[in-house]
């Protein structure tokens, strides 16, 4: 063989294994090398998809992910367990806590992916937006959703009388329907968002203050912006709770729930509203989960949004380890909060298969898989387009969530909250009480 | 042969050199646990101490200050602090009485000849392996109004009401009723121990003086039985003041702050909010509040049954 012939015939079989060389490439990418194993972490949520995925990376490229949940309560243990050192590696966190395990110097920011480019391209802005602090992506997109979208209970309203005509358009037109519903007959119009959760509460509080027009924090100077003004969003908030509370609608119990008994109690059917995760559309109108399966709908968004942006992120830790570790880190994130050695987005697909969970990814929200998974969740054809509506549309409370004492505050409304209720707690001393503690937390940690 | 005597007894003086006094002896065996407690007790609390006289801070790198009583003294004016220890106080008392009482009952039934006696020991003691983290989440399905007991009761009656104890004037007494029925067990089955001392004779003897049933108990089953349901007492004072788990599932504290023991408030203080130091100066005062109890009882009760 002539030495031309030999270079042709090298580059032809060369190109030729263009494609095979890529996907082993791309597999190969994604095989840890470091030996060691690396620990995942996260909240008790469908474990035994998490695990099988977990599996399936494991099978694919040979790695050694130890993956466990933690029970109890998440945001305190995992912060605990960064102050430790312990051996975490990935874990599941709420944007505020993200922000707030950054400031602590314990999480590595998604830029140091080599994806990066990629994956911001494929978010959608408000997560972006949503998840960056200082100018950093801080993860990879777990779930986006909207909690706080009103879920209503068809049978109950239309028996009332009632149609979607009806719908209320703003909090004070849903607050003035309750009380028409009650005086209809229907003895529990409303299931309040008053659970005991650390997202209960407090969040119900943040998000109808938010839908109403004000933000609770300056999303820059972080500066509390709540006034006494009684045509105010959270004066107007608190009011319409206090007003509620007292006409005994809604039994003292909720604010002992856990998520589980609050959604269980609305898919009872007793309640006609109640603001609820949107992928728990899905969980009422199961049959056999709920007692209203087929006929839950949500209120679309008209003269204002609804809830606020739930969402969580897959976060690295910065732990010391060795560097071939944080390699095998970074490979297993990014297998498993984005695309996988095939490029799909395999794990997010899954959990919009599975539970309805919304994705932060274009790719994940534009696909036909998705738009026939959430038609089959819904009760009625034109609810898909109010869903994406109300998706898109929902505000995120960048003022408290996106600065460090977020969760001191959470904890702190928490508890003020729930007392306003129980002792009849007074308007403006409650929203001065909220104000005051912000500036308290921003002196503390020198904002 | 004198030498041989002399060497003997020098042998026998070394031997008796050698052997170890009581109280040696008791160091020996006792020094591993000691050791473990120096680890496990000892170090914590010092460690707890110095947290107390210090503000701990973590964000914008780690560092502490020196801060002097200043933590106990915000203990001490804080109403939050003064509500929890109001709360715990009123948790203990049901909780130690409902104990002391199921598990005297415990006792004396399963002392009965019975049938099935094997069979109904083991389902009593039941409870007692049952976790307390498992034990909050059926209490709380148990007491709530939706998926409550009393609403299936009343609803197999046909009728319609909810009752909800899940609320601030119940919260406390489904907590005591709960963690009753987890100690309750235990307690049951050292009175059934001590019980199972109490010679027949005695009985027979009450029998034959024609003593009614309620005073053949209070004169020959209860004086026996004393020294262990004080120290049972004291046993489930300690387990009721530093419960967290049972109430952390069940009630969250709620709703609001009614069911915020100091137990409670402690892991929100120092585990939530990150304020380790005044956290750490609250953990003395509880300790306090336990060391406080269980000595009152020593002084009112425990002593006497001693001298018996």
């Amino acid at each position: 063989m002539k030495r031309r012939e030999f270079g042709t015939l090298a580059a032809a079989l060369g190109l030729a294994a263009t494609p095979f060389s890529r996907a082993f490439a791309s597999v190969a990418d994604f095989e840890p090398t470091s030996g060691k194993p690396v620990y995942f972490r996260g909240w008790q949520f469908a474990p035994e998809i998490v695990q099988s995925n977990v599996k399936r990376y494991n099978d694919l490229e040979h790695g050694k992910i130890d993956y466990a949940t933690v029970t109890g309560d998440y945001p305190s243990i995992m912060e605990q367990s960064l102050i430790a050192k312990a051996d975490l590696d990935m874990l599941y966190a709420n944007p505020s806590t993200a922000v707030r395990y950054y400031e602590g110097g314990w999480v590595m920011p998604a830029e140091t992916l080599p994806a990066i480019a990629d994956i911001k391209a494929d978010m959608l802005p408000q997560f972006l937006d949503a998840w960056s602090y200082d100018g950093k992506l801080l993860g990879l997109s777990y779930f986006a959703s909207t909690r706080g979208c009103i879920h209503t209970n068809l049978l109950a309203y239309n028996k009332a009388g009632m149609t979607d005509k009806d719908f209320p358009k703003d909090w004070d037109a849903l607050y003035d329907q309750i009380y028409a519903l009650h005086d209809k007959g229907v003895a529990t119009p409303i299931l309040p968002h008053w659970f005991g959760e650390w997202y209960g509460i407090s969040w119900g509080f943040v998000m109808e203050v938010l839908n109403r027009g004000n933000p609770v924090a300056d999303p820059t100077t972080h500066k509390p912006t709540m006034t006494v003004d009684p045509n105010g969003p959270a004066y107007k908030t608190l009011a319409q709770w206090k007003k509620l509370w007292k006409s005994k609608l809604v039994p003292q119990e909720v604010l002992t729930y856990n998520e589980a008994a609050y959604i269980d109690a609305f898919a009872s059917g007793r309640y006609v509203f109640s603001p609820q995760q949107i992928y728990d559309v899905q969980t009422m109108n199961t049959p056999g989960r709920s007692q209203i399966a087929g006929h839950t709908t949500i209120l679309p968004v008209a003269k204002q949004p609804w809830g606020l942006i739930d969402s969580a992120l897959y976060l690295m830790t910065n732990r010391k380890r060795p560097e071939a570790q944080t390699a095998d880190v970074r490979k297993f994130t990014s297998w498993y909060g984005f695309k996988d050695g095939d490029g799909k987005t395999f794990v997010a697909d899954r959990w919009m298969e599975t539970h309805m969970l919304f994705s932060a990814y274009k790719s994940v929200m534009d696909s036909p898989a998705t738009e026939a998974r959430i038609k089959k969740a819904i009760a009625r054809p034109e609810d898909y387009a109010v869903l994406l509506d109300v998706y898109k549309q929902t505000p995120f409370p960048t003022g408290i969530w996106r600065v460090v004492w977020s969760e001191e505050f959470n904890s702190f409304l928490k508890d003020t909250l729930s007392k306003f209720l129980l002792n009849d707690g007074d308007i403006a001393d409650t929203i001065k009480g909220m104000n005051d503690q912000i500036s308290s937390l921003n002196d503390k940690y020198g904002i | 042969m004198a030498t041989m005597t002399d060497k003997k007894s020098l042998g026998r003086s070394r031997l008796k050199r050698r052997e170890l006094t009581d109280g040696q002896f008791a160091l020996m065996i006792g020094l591993p646990v000691i050791l473990l407690l120096v680890v496990i007790v000892a170090y914590p609390l010092v460690y707890s101490g110095w947290m107390a006289f210090h503000r701990i801070m973590f964000f914008g790198g780690y560092r502490t200050k020196f801060v002097g009583f200043k933590n106990f003294q915000t203990v001490l004016t804080d109403p939050e602090f003064w509500w929890c220890t109001w709360v715990t106080v009123r948790f203990t008392l049901e909780s130690v009485i409902l104990t002391m009482l199921l598990g005297l009952a415990i006792g004396l039934l399963l002392n009965r000849p019975s049938r099935f006696g094997g069979l109904w020991r083991t389902l009593v003691f039941l409870p007692w392996c049952v976790s307390l983290y498992g034990a909050g989440l059926m209490f709380a399905y148990l007491a709530r109004g939706q998926t409550g007991l009393p609403t299936a009761v009343l609803a197999h009656l046909g009728m319609k009401q909810v009752p909800d104890f899940m609320t601030t004037r119940s919260i406390i007494e489904v907590l005591a009723i709960g963690s009753s029925w987890t100690m309750a067990p235990l307690v049951g089955f050292f009175v059934l121990a001590n019980l199972k001392t109490i010679p027949r004779r005695l009985y027979d003897l009450a029998a034959i003086d024609q003593l009614t049933p309620l005073e053949t108990f209070w004169n020959v089953t209860l004086p026996p039985l004393r020294f262990t349901l004080f120290v049972f007492t004291s046993i489930a004072t300690v387990l009721s003041m530093k419960l967290f788990d049972f109430i952390f599932v069940l009630s969250d504290g709620g709703p609001g702050d009614a069911s915020s023991t100091l137990t409670y408030q402690l892991y929100k203080v120092s585990f939530k909010n990150l304020n380790l130091g005044y956290g750490a100066a609250m953990s003395f005062f509880l300790l306090f509040l336990i060391i406080g109890s269980t000595m009152g009882l020593y002084l009112v009760w425990g002593r006497r049954e001693k001298q018996i």
